[in-house]
């Protein structure tokens, strides 16, 4: 269970829209997302390419590239504010400082060029550290902690150390500046079985040790399942689907989330139970404007899907935005209409 | 499933692709004014190679009362030293320049390619020496060889000319090409087609060639400029016999005889094929903008 | 049937001055797969597998060992003919967006093996275009849909779809299906798997699985062996059901113990292994090759090297001295 500490930070993210320009106009990637990360939880968001789950992480930062661009909504990071509304130096210095950031690949995001000490010392530098030998302190503890030696991680070169344990000195690199919000994209993609397994042990026991909030992007469920309190389903730039992991995965509410669950094969039981979802995933072009975006895949599909922005509805710690759910109310407590297209200012 | 649609012929597919292609660069050149402007300068110089000799007669008029004369509607960039039409001269020469240019493009683009896919794909015992004989090829300094060889050859037809200029150009061309074919042989789609018993010349000419098209196609556009300077040069500085009209000799003449550096009687002569020069550069520098986009796919239809 | 007896190949990577640096892949490597069968090779990256099934599609060449295909052992061949039986094995690639060129079209794609299948045969023009849109609609595409558009036109899935349609111009016994799912999106895998397995039982084309996902090697060949490799070396190998199930090599319970559990669905199994980190490639290669990872090794398992066996009556064949079942894999949970 989730050990609150003074010093872990809640985020709240609301009504978050970000869009990409292209020849199309405007597409949004992100529509009006609402999630808030507990303090002191491990938040996941699940989704396939497309679905806008990186688009979301990066928001966290306010680091969308253009030509994408946080149309509107808000990040408020406790003790910080709105991350939106930052911009220039202070943006800069709360990248680090206060939110911690994993990058996609982070066994390839290394400079190969330079060690890992080096590395250390220059952001140390670029954020006005001025007691260096203590961050290399605290990056060699860091490391230690992880199960490395530390010492021999800091003067090594990329290439001389394998993917898991470049992984943990991009967490390290994350950590070291004593942030307390980490976003991690795809912690463990490209990582062997058992590596994954160790990574994911140490993500969980670090982020206890340190009283951290931590949001895991991932489009692999058994990822979020070994270590997310909370899980966040995400579909075509919405929030379908999120509560409590062992809840959601133990009674899918979201035809999505049902579907992705029985679309993956397991080691025990009837091999025929998994069964594919049909059709494919929406594009940045192909996501319906209007209606459900999940309508096309969908096999509990209404006529009210084609037109009716699915109602968000909050049933005890779990939220689902869909057609379907509204009808089962008997537990529902409240409801909200998500935004309509349009309604969201520049 | 149920396949509806009844496949069109072999040969109306590959030509429907052909139209695809052909209205996918349409599309591209019309993305950016530049590049229409690109390909309208570059038809021009080709208009002019090809038609220019023909609008006037075979030995060029000479006004002998105008000697150096300045600009004006009969002769928009003046006289040369002996009252030729300089507009007429400019004309009139592009096609060996041009020729020039082209054949060395050719050989180039054509050696080069060839070397560095053969070295490329082959790997081992002919790779090394392919690209040995390339090393040795490329620290020999072009010029003074030109020197040397304009000595004993006086190069009178341009696809001579352009012959020597190409033999000269290839080790760059050839070195870039192998290792992008290093490379990509190791792509899936080029071990598969081994995979599935494709020849040789299928794999090399259908499946790596049309990836590297849009570099090919760049390294042929900018050969040509190359061409046209390494010989304008040599005209210029008048190790080849001279001929009237050819740019590198109106610019020596408009140097040398006219003084063009010194008085403003013979600067319209000295510019006028300068202009030349500088036009079909910025021609073909704006058409090379849009290979890429021409040769990818992806780029090309959106 | 195709056979392989003792493969072994060793890499030589050119690094430092002080020359080139042996890597040997596969250990004397033995198999055997039947026609229509299902052979499922798991294990960790760089565990030999990969190479494995890239010298079965004729891609890599072994060191020493026999390779036979229907009895013919491959060694007995020139190297023309030789071609000609691995291509009877085809490749489906890891990543369906290098697999195919993207300057070509479907058509074009699927066109020149075609062609060539044709020449081959004494087949006429006409039949080159009915088997591509045969075989597309095999793989579940629609051809009046695919094979006019260029591979960036499509998904993930479908390009994975016309790449093993392409494997299928040729004809091939067998396919050899590297991690062909790791790439895909999480929905749209389950339709390749089951493509793969449909194609077993209509074409009677037999399947290498080569993956890092023991679930999905289930799902493809419940009926079929499961090897575990593990540094070139076969660590376990028997019935997918019972090494999933009654696993007895302690490497093959790392890997077992290592998937996540889907907790709320599922109740991890109650001995999980953990083994401690990959070593270092370049120690020395005596003894049990896992020992220096293995939490139950002992002094027998640093001195001596196991071969693999049935010992100690496991249904399964495994290298290890002290083959002891434990249940690692997660087990469903009771709803509530």
């Amino acid at each position: 269970m989730p050990v609150t500490d003074k010093r872990a930070p809640g985020v709240r993210i609301s009504d978050l829209s970000v869009v990409y320009r292209t020849g199309a106009g405007e597409l949004p990637a992100v529509r009006g997302v609402d999630l808030e990360l507990v303090p002191g939880t491990i938040t996941g968001v699940v989704g396939e390419s497309g679905s806008g789950k990186s688009t979301l992480a990066l928001s966290m930062l306010n680091a969308v590239q253009p030509p994408g661009r946080i149309r509107s909504g808000s990040v408020d990071i406790d003790g910080l504010g709105d991350v939106v509304t930052l911009g220039g130096e202070d943006l800069r210095k709360t990248r680090g400082r206060h939110v911690g950031y994993v990058f996609q690949a982070a066994q390839n995001s290394l400079n190969p060029l330079k060690t890992i000490g080096k590395q250390l010392l220059d952001l140390g530098r670029s954020h006005e550290v001025d007691d260096l030998p203590g961050l290399v302190k605290e990056a060699r503890s860091l490391l230690d902690r992880m199960g490395l030696d530390g010492a021999r991680v800091l003067d090594s070169y990329q290439h001389e150390l394998s993917g898991g344990m470049r992984q943990r000195v991009g967490i390290m690199l994350a950590l070291v500046l004593n942030a307390h919000v980490v976003v991690l994209d795809e912690p463990t993609t490209a990582l062997d079985m058992i590596t994954q397994a160790t990574i994911l042990r140490i993500i969980r026991e670090v982020h206890e040790e340190r009283g951290l909030t931590t949001l895991v992007i991932t489009h692999d469920l058994g990822v979020v399942a070994e270590i997310a309190d909370r899980l966040a389903v995400m579909y075509g730039g919405r929030l379908v689907e999120q509560g409590p992991t062992r809840e959601v995965l133990g009674a899918p509410r979201h035809p999505y989330t049902r579907g992705l669950l029985q679309a993956i094969p397991r080691l025990v039981g009837d091999i025929d139970e998994a069964r594919a979802l049909p059709g494919r995933p929406p594009t940045l072009g192909t996501i319906p404007p209007d209606g459900c975006v999940f309508r096309e895949r969908c096999d509990v599909r209404m006529d009210v899907c084609e037109t009716g922005e699915p109602p968000v509805l909050t049933i005890g710690p779990r939220i689902v935005a869909c057609h379907t759910a509204a009808g089962e109310g008997e537990q529902k407590e409240t409801v909200t209409t998500g935004p309509t297209r349009g309604e969201e200012q520049a | 499933m149920t396949a509806s649609t009844i496949m069109p012929e072999a040969r109306s597919a590959s030509a429907a692709l052909r139209r695809n292609f052909w209205r996918g660069v349409w599309r591209v050149m019309k993305r950016k004014p530049s590049r229409m402007v690109g390909v309208v300068i570059m038809a021009g110089f080709a208009f002019m190679g090809i038609f220019g000799p023909m609008l006037y007669p075979e030995r060029l008029p000479r006004d002998t009362n105008a000697l150096y004369a300045a600009p004006s509607w009969a002769h928009p960039f003046g006289t040369d030293f002996e009252g030729t039409d300089v507009l007429a001269l400019v004309v009139t020469g592009a096609r060996y320049v041009l020729l020039t240019g082209l054949v060395t493009a050719v050989i180039t683009v054509v050696l080069g390619a060839g070397i560095g896919l053969f070295a490329g794909f082959r790997r081992g015992r002919w790779d090394t020496v392919l690209m040995r004989i390339t090393d040795m090829k490329l620290t020999i300094p072009g010029l003074p060889l030109l020197l040397v060889l304009s000595t004993i050859w006086k190069f009178t037809s341009a696809i001579e000319m352009g012959l020597v200029l190409g033999l000269l150009g290839w080790g760059g061309v050839a070195r870039a090409v192998r290792s992008q074919t290093l490379s990509l042989r190791e792509r899936g789609f080029v071990e598969a087609a081994r995979g599935l018993g494709l020849s040789t010349p299928h794999i090399i000419g259908r499946e790596l060639l049309p990836s590297m098209a849009p570099y090919i196609a760049m390294n042929m556009l900018i050969a040509v400029t190359g061409a046209v300077y390494a010989q304008v040069g040599l005209f210029f500085l008048g190790v080849l016999p001279f001929e009237a009209n050819n740019w590198g000799v109106m610019l020596n003449l408009a140097v040398f005889g006219g003084g063009a550096l010194t008085t403003t009687a013979a600067l319209p002569y000295l510019l006028a094929p300068l202009l030349a020069i500088l036009l079909l550069t910025l021609g073909i520098v704006l058409v090379v903008d849009a290979m890429d986009e021409i040769f990818n796919p992806r780029l090309r239809e959106e | 049937m195709i056979t392989g007896k003792g493969i072994t190949k060793t890499f030589r990577q050119r690094g430092s001055m002080l020359g080139a640096r042996e890597v040997p892949a596969l250990r004397g490597v033995d198999f055997s797969m039947e026609k229509g069968g299902a052979v499922s090779f798991i294990g960790e990256s760089g565990c030999g597998k990969t190479t494995l099934g890239r010298i079965l599609a004729g891609l890599e060449s072994y060191d020493s060992g026999e390779i036979a295909i229907d009895g013919v052992p491959m060694s007995s061949l020139s190297h023309r003919q030789r071609q000609s039986h691995f291509r009877r094995i085809q490749l489906i690639h890891q990543d369906p967006y290098s697999a195919l060129n993207p300057a070509r079209t479907i058509h074009q794609t699927l066109d020149a093996p075609l062609t060539l299948r044709a020449k081959q045969t004494g087949r006429s023009r006409s039949w080159i275009d009915e088997r591509a849109e045969e075989l597309l609609g095999l793989v579940g595409l629609d051809p009046g849909y695919v094979l006019s558009r260029y591979p960036h036109q499509l998904s993930g899935g479908m390009r994975q779809r016309v790449v093993i349609a392409r494997a299928l111009t040729v004809d091939p016994d067998m396919l050899v299906a590297d991690e062909a799912t790791s790439m895909i999106d999480v929905s749209l895998r389950l339709g390749i798997l089951a493509l793969l397995k449909d194609l077993r039982d209509r074409l009677g084309v037999s399947v290498l699985f080569i993956t890092h996902d023991v679930a999905t090697a289930r799902y493809i060949g419940l009926d079929g062996e499961l090897y575990v490799i593990y540094r070139g070396q076969v660590v376990e190998r028997g019935p997918v059901e019972t090494v999933i199930a009654d696993p007895v090599h302690p490497y093959t319970q790392s890997l077992l113990s290592a998937i996540p559990v889907l907790h709320g669905l599922e109740v991890p199994g109650a001995e999980r292994v953990t083994p401690t980190e990959a070593i270092d490639p370049n120690r020395k290669d005596t003894g049990c090759l896992f020992a220096p990872r293995c939490p139950f090794r002992t002094d027998r398992c640093e001195a001596e090297t196991p071969v693999l066996g049935h010992d100690g009556g496991t249904v399964q064949e495994h290298a290890c001295f002290h083959p002891r079942r434990r249940s690692v894999v997660a087990t469903p949970a009771v709803q509530a």
